[in-house]
């Protein structure tokens, strides 16, 4: 469970650069950020198959 | 000898199988999705390539300004034309395993060699695909690229100067090449999808995209190579001064590493005796009598009183080789008197697995020379022994 709160805040603040770096121009570190966001995702979903919080 | 290695090889296979499993609940293993993350990557590589398309000018003076306009210009260009070059290795490196694995795993024996051979086929235009698409780029690698393929096809005997002329549109260099090499890459990706549905068709049921977790996590790593690792181009491609080094992707271009130490017209050779070695492996051991036996059960056989046309045998068939037709009249037991469908065996298909007696829970199918009571009778002795 805390690793999916951690894993959340970690996208929020990646979300949160996503837009900054689209406003001024850094699009390579938007496409990273991107990658950050997805790769949280999984693991979110991992921890909440591994935790019982989703089904087969 | 070679028996004894693939048991061998069969047996560290299982033992990783069983460790993932430890770190992953069983239905999220990579390795049972290697063939879904080749799809899914080559749905990447297809919808990035269609948009890499659009900018793409397939001539020696402007291939190498409108990939770099790409790169620099378009917004996101270098993100996209990242993913695609990501999306290769990744592709390449997701068929390798699936390769790999289902070799180990003799995951080609009975009816399997024709998604073996096809198998064999996407590998071989995979890998074409990925070296046209390098030449495309036209900076210093491609030059190099292009000049040691030219080498290669003019070394191969009688028909060796026509297929150098026929890529090069002539004898030297000329502006068709690109042209040329654009089809190329363009043209065996389509074909892949033909290849794909000949790898599929006798799979009834194909694991063809990986779960969730796993498309997330392979999209994600892509996009993060692609910010901390642009994909970028070498110095542009100069006429008359062919680079000596190149810059190799080991996934797509080793065996240009290969004409180093090797005249082309060996290394064509070798390439041949690979590819064909690869076709022959789902007959390189012929079954022993003792194995024929094991299965020689006889073509699965509907028992046209007791179907009730559930479908259960129709899904569980992994071979495709049971149909479901319309009734053409009631079953005889009750539970098969308002059957609409009947099960019809495909004797071409079938490969006496006996997986269809199993899924029916009626008694409808049997193996005629492996009856469920023989079986029972075995099994019984077998432990009263």
């Amino acid at each position: 469970m805390p690793w999916i709160v951690l894993l959340s805040l970690l996208s929020f603040v990646c979300i949160l650069g996503i837009f900054w770096g689209e406003a001024t121009g850094h699009r390579a570190l938007v496409g990273g950020l991107i990658g950050v966001v997805l790769l949280a995702y999984s693991f979110i979903l991992l921890f909440l198959r591994k935790g019982g919080f989703t089904g087969v | 000898m070679y028996k004894r290695l693939l048991g061998r090889l069969l047996s560290w296979t299982l033992r990783l199988d069983v460790a993932i499993n430890r770190a992953y609940p069983t239905d999220f293993n990579p390795l049972y999705y290697t063939g879904g993350l080749s799809n899914l990557f080559l749905t990447v590589l297809v919808l990035s390539g269609i948009f890499l398309f659009f900018y793409y000018v397939p001539s020696l003076n402007d291939a190498y300004t409108s990939v770099e306009f790409i790169t620099n210009d378009v917004p996101y260009g270098m993100i996209i034309r990242g993913i695609h070059r990501y999306s290769a290795d990744a592709f390449m490196i997701a068929i390798l395993l699936h390769f790999f694995r289902n070799w180990f795993t003799e995951r080609f024996r009975f009816s399997r060699d024709e998604p073996w051979i096809s198998g064999m086929m996407l590998l071989l235009f995979a890998g074409f695909i990925g070296v046209t698409g390098y030449a495309l780029v036209w900076d210093q690698r491609s030059e190099l690229l292009a000049a040691m393929t030219g080498n290669a096809l003019g070394a191969v005997p009688l028909v060796g100067g026509w297929l150098r002329s026929m890529l090069f549109g002539g004898t030297g260099l000329t502006d068709l090449l690109l042209a040329r090499m654009l089809y190329l890459h363009v043209g065996p990706a389509t074909v892949l999808y033909i290849l794909l549905w000949w790898h599929y068709v006798r799979i009834r049921h194909p694991k063809v995209w990986p779960p969730a977790v796993w498309t997330l996590f392979s999209l994600g790593f892509i996009f993060l190579f692609c910010g901390l690792l642009p994909a970028t181009s070498q110095l542009a491609a100069s006429p008359g001064t062919v680079p000596s080094r190149l810059a190799v992707d080991v996934f797509y271009l080793l065996p240009y590493v290969g004409l180093k130490y090797v005249a082309p017209v060996w290394l064509i050779a070798l390439a041949v005796v690979i590819v064909v070695y690869g076709l022959y492996i789902p007959y390189q051991l012929p079954e022993t009598p003792a194995e024929m036996g094991l299965r020689d059960s006889g073509i699965a056989q509907v028992v046209d009183a007791n179907c009730t046309g559930c479908e259960l045998c129709y899904f569980d068939c992994p071979y495709d080789a049971i149909v479901m037709v319309p009734s053409p009249h009631p079953g005889v037991t009750k539970a098969a008197q308002a059957r609409k469908l009947f099960a019809i065996v495909l004797e071409s298909r079938c490969v006496e697995c006996g997986i269809c007696i199993g899924a029916c829970p009626f008694e409808a199918l049997e193996l005629p020379e492996m009856l469920a009571k023989d079986v029972e009778e075995q099994v019984l002795s077998a432990c009263r022994s």
